[in-house]
């Protein structure tokens, strides 16, 4: 069976999965949940386990991952590296930020853009699915401004299809600023695009205050969710070529990641199950490990870093970042439990291409900036992108390769004679 | 992206990745058509065969329109780290890897589906 069929199987498995626990848990009350959660606010920190329920979050984070994957198969993408990152990663953010309501208008607008330069949408498909981090301006314009609901609907999806027609263009402008040392690029895309977005509504009147909803909860469902899932993948892998999978692992650790590091097209399903498997059970020990909570943003911060683990995430290239963020909230004296903490040891890898690239003390010191950055990047966008990891991972990125690069062209050895 | 800037950026990634290697001498060859074009580089610096073989597979990938639509975009952009042909291989219609007398040859070929690259000796399938 080639690898492709494989993850075709696997994620209707891995979203029926998600449904199946949704009504076990909350029963039809679930569904009810998840028609209410559409019609809320979702800016950071907006932990749906609080806002809607548990089932019902499980529902919806169901219907956004299945939705991405569905436009990956009418599309005719192929289902690899990207794409495997992509519906991991809007299905773990199902859990705090994304709905199918809010999703649908930037969808759309990409789509647009798609038509606009007489390109197929599967040519702007990566962009579409993660640009959905916007989703939270969609509900911000709909259920924040204090407007008739009809009318704020249809403001909000104007809203999106506009920011969505834009993704293109910021996208790739936004690549060239960081060289791809920043997995999550459309963080930094949907996190310039809030700035102005925020600004204006700011302008307007707008009351774009911190939200804080953070599940401190431990259900078992919770705390399992991502060890369950890991130690699937790891079996699938090992079942999948055995000792072939394991040497591709190891290949896999040997890769920069830098974008665009598509593990599974380089290596095999196997090894880049085994990676995933590994990354989300080392991320689930530590949060346990530090007293953290297995709520909406950490486990979608999780599911985010599996999914990453196909396109440019591994362990060696990740463990020196994690290191520097670890070392900068005990210098800044900010407990390991603390949320934002807990978020960004998980999301940081974000910058794992550049420990991998340019070595260990690099990376360290990627993740020490991080740290510093990402505590006040998400006010300066309204909380409106969803990827504020990805803003400030690209912002710290673009800081480093210009050191880098000023320094290695000015270096003596490397001056024309 | 117009021809020009899209010619410009994979002469850049071509030669970044030839340049890598420290040749003595390397020469860029461009034939355009209305439909298509044929981009050839030569060099004369030492190559394994495993390199070669490496090299064919990276530029000779599966058609990748989702990652060549978004990252492609960074072809030619490469200032730090090392060239990576595969951004190359997800754009190109075809191309050949062969060594000459001292160093190799690549050939590209470029072309919408009117372009016949055929008429520029492009080798036949066997």
């Amino acid at each position: 069976m080639k690898d492709e069929k494989k993850l075709y199987l696997f994620f209707p498995f891995l979203i029926a999965s998600f449904v199946a626990a949704a009504f076990a848990y909350d029963g039809i009350a679930a569904l009810k949940g998840f028609l209410k959660l559409q019609l809320m606010p979702s800016r950071l920190l907006s932990d749906f386990f609080i806002t809607a329920g548990i089932g019902p979050s499980f529902l919806n984070a169901a219907v956004v991952g299945f939705s991405g994957f569905l436009l990956v198969i009418l599309t005719k993408t192929k289902l690899s590296g990207p794409t495997f990152a992509a519906v991991f990663t809007m299905m773990g953010f199902g859990f705090f930020g994304k709905t199918l309501l809010n999703i649908l208008p930037i969808l759309f607008g990409v789509f647009l853009a798609a038509k606009y330069t007489q390109k197929t949408f599967r040519e702007y498909i990566i962009i579409a699915l993660f640009g959905t981090a916007l989703g939270p301006l969609v509900s911000a314009i709909a259920f924040e401004l204090g407007l008739p609901l009809p009318l704020s609907i249809i403001l909000g999806a104007a809203g999106g299809i506009f920011t969505g027609f834009l993704l293109p263009s910021m996208a790739v402008s936004m690549l060239h600023m960081h060289q791809g040392y920043n997995l999550y690029n459309m963080g930094l895309t949907c996190g310039f695009l809030s700035l102005f977005a925020a600004s204006l509504l700011k302008a307007g009147g707008a009351s774009l205050d911190n939200v804080s909803y953070w599940f401190s909860g431990q259900p078992l469902l919770l705390e399992l969710l991502v060890p369950v899932i890991s130690f699937i993948l790891i079996v699938l892998g090992l079942m999948d070529g055995g000792v072939k999978s394991l040497s591709d692992f190891k290949k896999i650790q040997t890769q920069t990641g830098r974008l665009p590091s598509d593990f599974i097209d380089s290596t095999s399903f196997g090894g880049v199950f085994i990676n995933a498997g590994l990354i989300g059970l080392v991320g689930a020990m530590y949060i346990h490990f530090v007293g953290g909570d297995f709520n909406g943003p950490v486990l979608g911060g999780l599911f985010t870093i599996m999914g990453f683990s196909a396109f440019g995430t591994n362990l060696k290239n990740a463990w020196p970042v994690v290191i520097g963020v670890i070392v900068s909230a005990l210098i800044f004296k900010i407990p390991l439990d603390s949320p934002g903490v807990q978020l960004a040891v998980i999301f940081c890898t974000t910058l794992s291409p550049i420990a991998g690239q340019f070595g260990i003390l690099p990376g360290i010191i990627a993740g020490f900036l991080h740290l510093l950055l990402v505590s006040q990047s998400g006010t300066w966008q309204g909380g409106m992108n969803l990827y504020n990891n990805g803003f400030a991972g690209g912002l710290t990125a673009t800081f480093l390769i210009a050191f880098f690069q000023w320094y290695r062209t000015n270096k003596k050895e490397n001056r024309l004679r | 992206m117009k021809r020009r800037e899209l010619i410009t950026h994979l002469i850049s990634e071509i030669s970044s990745y030839m340049l890598e290697s420290d040749p003595m001498r390397l020469v860029i060859s461009l034939h355009q058509e209305e439909d298509g074009l044929h981009l050839s580089v030569m060099d004369d610096a030492e190559h394994t065969d495993a390199e070669i073989e490496q090299m064919e597979k990276d530029l000779n990938s599966q058609k990748r329109p989702e990652l060549a639509g978004y990252y492609g975009a960074m072809t030619g952009h490469d200032l730090l780290g090392s060239s990576r042909l595969n951004l190359l291989g997800w754009q190109v219609k075809h191309t050949d890897v062969t060594r000459i007398d001292k160093g190799i040859k690549i050939d590209f070929w470029l072309g919408g589906d009117n372009f016949d690259s055929r008429q520029f000796n492009i080798p036949e399938k066997k």
